[in-house]
């Protein structure tokens, strides 16, 4: 067995959790705190990868960043990026697609925390991004943690959407779903089942940490 | 458990749909064979009462599939290797047959026709060329002969983008998500497909032909589905199915 494609899977993963992370927050407190009246539809798109085939995804980022169309020419021309068949590409793509794993736990996170604290701060005149930062966020870390895993984890299992812009390349877009995707047309059960194995255990383990780790933080919370 | 007899009845309500067995027989077509095969069952169907369901994918995946027992009655390939595999398993009573031989074209939505040639591919302005993945896909293994015959394949082996089946290494090239590459002549040749760009047929003598067989897949005596399978198993290698073939490109 070749780990090539199971440690592009894990960078791939790491890399995408650590972005969405980043972008997350700031659209997650969006979504939890204001009262802006379209809020609705921002939501229902940022849902959609939820519902959407990954096909669909696939197909118009496949259009996106091929460079026979606009968005994919300015790219090209721009920072003579190709992101079709890239990493780079992957990346994005794995962003969009894991978006409201990484979002949606987090709102739920800062919308379970009582309204005192956050009025409580401002009263002692303390500005958004400080409440937010040194109240909001340390009271709500089970949901960024539930929010970093969950996204790992989806970004792990996806298949659907590199296959589609992958391109397969070794060491650069195949990935472990791929690799066994390939290896079971090539009528090469054995490999197959190796990566299989590998990427069950390694995200059973995942989850069972978080999961412990989370009930341990619930439980300091709230002493019996 | 009140939900349990509801649930009961709705399940038998949607098995009870499908459980009468449909007399067509279903056709596993490898990617490369898909438009032909529309023009094959459109002659067979021709004057009979006689009606095929065609299944596309690559190869392998239907090799798979047909392995761990899926409902097929005739298996067209992209190759002979599969084939006999599942002949080699068990899976068919007769050897596979060639029924055409396949040729390897090199395509580009925006390069013209005669500026594309293996050695060109070499050149700076391509960046990605598409490849049917060769460890699945004959056409895929034509091409990596190819470009190794034509001494190029050292300077391109980092642009090569791999397609999971002809198909999609299709969509690749006519999407424009890559400058050329490598097809089945029987793709471009296809009503859906023509227009699309310029291709330029690679001479045989660079790689191995591309021998494509197909295979009649067990039956028991007793199967409503035998006696049209080997109909339409026996029409591939007729006359009329050999002029369609030719058609499309196939030798």
């Amino acid at each position: 067995m070749d780990p090539q494609p199971l440690f592009l899977t894990f960078r791939l993963a790491t890399i995408t959790s650590a972005l969405l992370l980043v972008l997350a927050m700031p659209v997650a407190y969006w979504l939890a705190y204001s009262r802006f009246r379209g809020k609705g539809v921002v939501e229902a798109l940022i849902g959609m990868p939820l519902v959407l085939p990954p096909s669909v995804i696939g197909f118009y980022l496949l259009l996106a960043f091929s460079p026979s169309y606009w968005f994919g020419s300015w790219v090209e021309h721009t920072f003579g990026l190709r992101l079709v068949f890239s990493f780079p590409g992957l990346v994005i793509a794995s962003v969009l697609y894991s978006l409201p794993f990484t979002v949606y736990p987090i709102r739920a996170g800062l919308q379970s925390l009582p309204p005192t604290l956050r009025e409580a701060s401002f009263t002692l005149g303390k500005g958004a991004a400080e409440t937010f930062f040194k109240v909001l966020l340390p009271n709500c870390k089970p949901a960024i943690l539930t929010a970093f895993v969950l996204t790992f984890a989806h970004t792990v299992g996806e298949f659907g959407v590199v296959l589609m812009i992958g391109g397969n390349i070794p060491g650069v877009t195949k990935v472990a779903s791929v690799a066994i995707y390939n290896e079971v047309e090539a009528l090469n059960y054995p490999a197959a089942n190796q990566y299989a194995m590998v990427l069950f255990a390694i995200t059973f383990a995942i989850l069972l940490v978080v999961y412990s780790v989370n009930h341990s933080l619930l439980r300091a919370r709230q002493p019996a | 458990m009140q939900f349990l007899r509801p649930l009961t009845f709705l399940l038998f309500i949607l098995l009870a749909g499908c459980s009468k067995p449909s007399d067509k027989i279903i056709v596993a077509t490898a990617a490369n064979v898909q438009y032909v095969m529309k023009e094959i069952q459109a002659e067979f169907e021709k004057g009979s009462t006689d009606s095929i369901h065609i299944v596309v994918a690559s190869s392998g995946k239907l090799t798979s599939q047909i392995r761990e027992g899926a409902p097929f009655d005739v298996f067209v390939s992209a190759d002979t290797r599969y084939p006999e595999e599942i002949f080699k398993n068990g899976g068919a009573e007769e050897k596979p047959k060639v029924y055409a031989s396949g040729t390897l074209i090199l395509w580009s939505k925006n390069i013209s026709e005669n500026e594309l040639t293996l050695a060109m591919l070499a050149d700076e302005k391509i960046r990605k060329i598409a490849i049917p993945n060769p460890e699945t896909a004959p056409y895929g293994r034509a091409a990596i002969e190819a470009l190794k015959a034509a001494n190029v394949f050292e300077k391109v082996k980092s642009k090569l983008v791999y397609g999971e089946s002809i198909a999609q290494t299709a969509q690749y090239i006519t999407s424009g998500s890559v400058e050329a590459g490598f097809n089945a002549l029987s793709i471009v040749l296809a009503p859906e497909t023509k227009q699309k760009g310029n291709y330029t047929i690679i001479s045989d003598s660079l790689h191995h032909p591309i021998q494509q067989a197909a295979l009649l897949l067990k039956h028991t005596n007793t199967s409503p589905k035998k006696s049209i399978s080997e109909k339409f198993y026996n029409f591939l290698y007729s006359e009329k199915a050999k002029a369609i073939f030719r058609k499309y490109g196939y030798r």
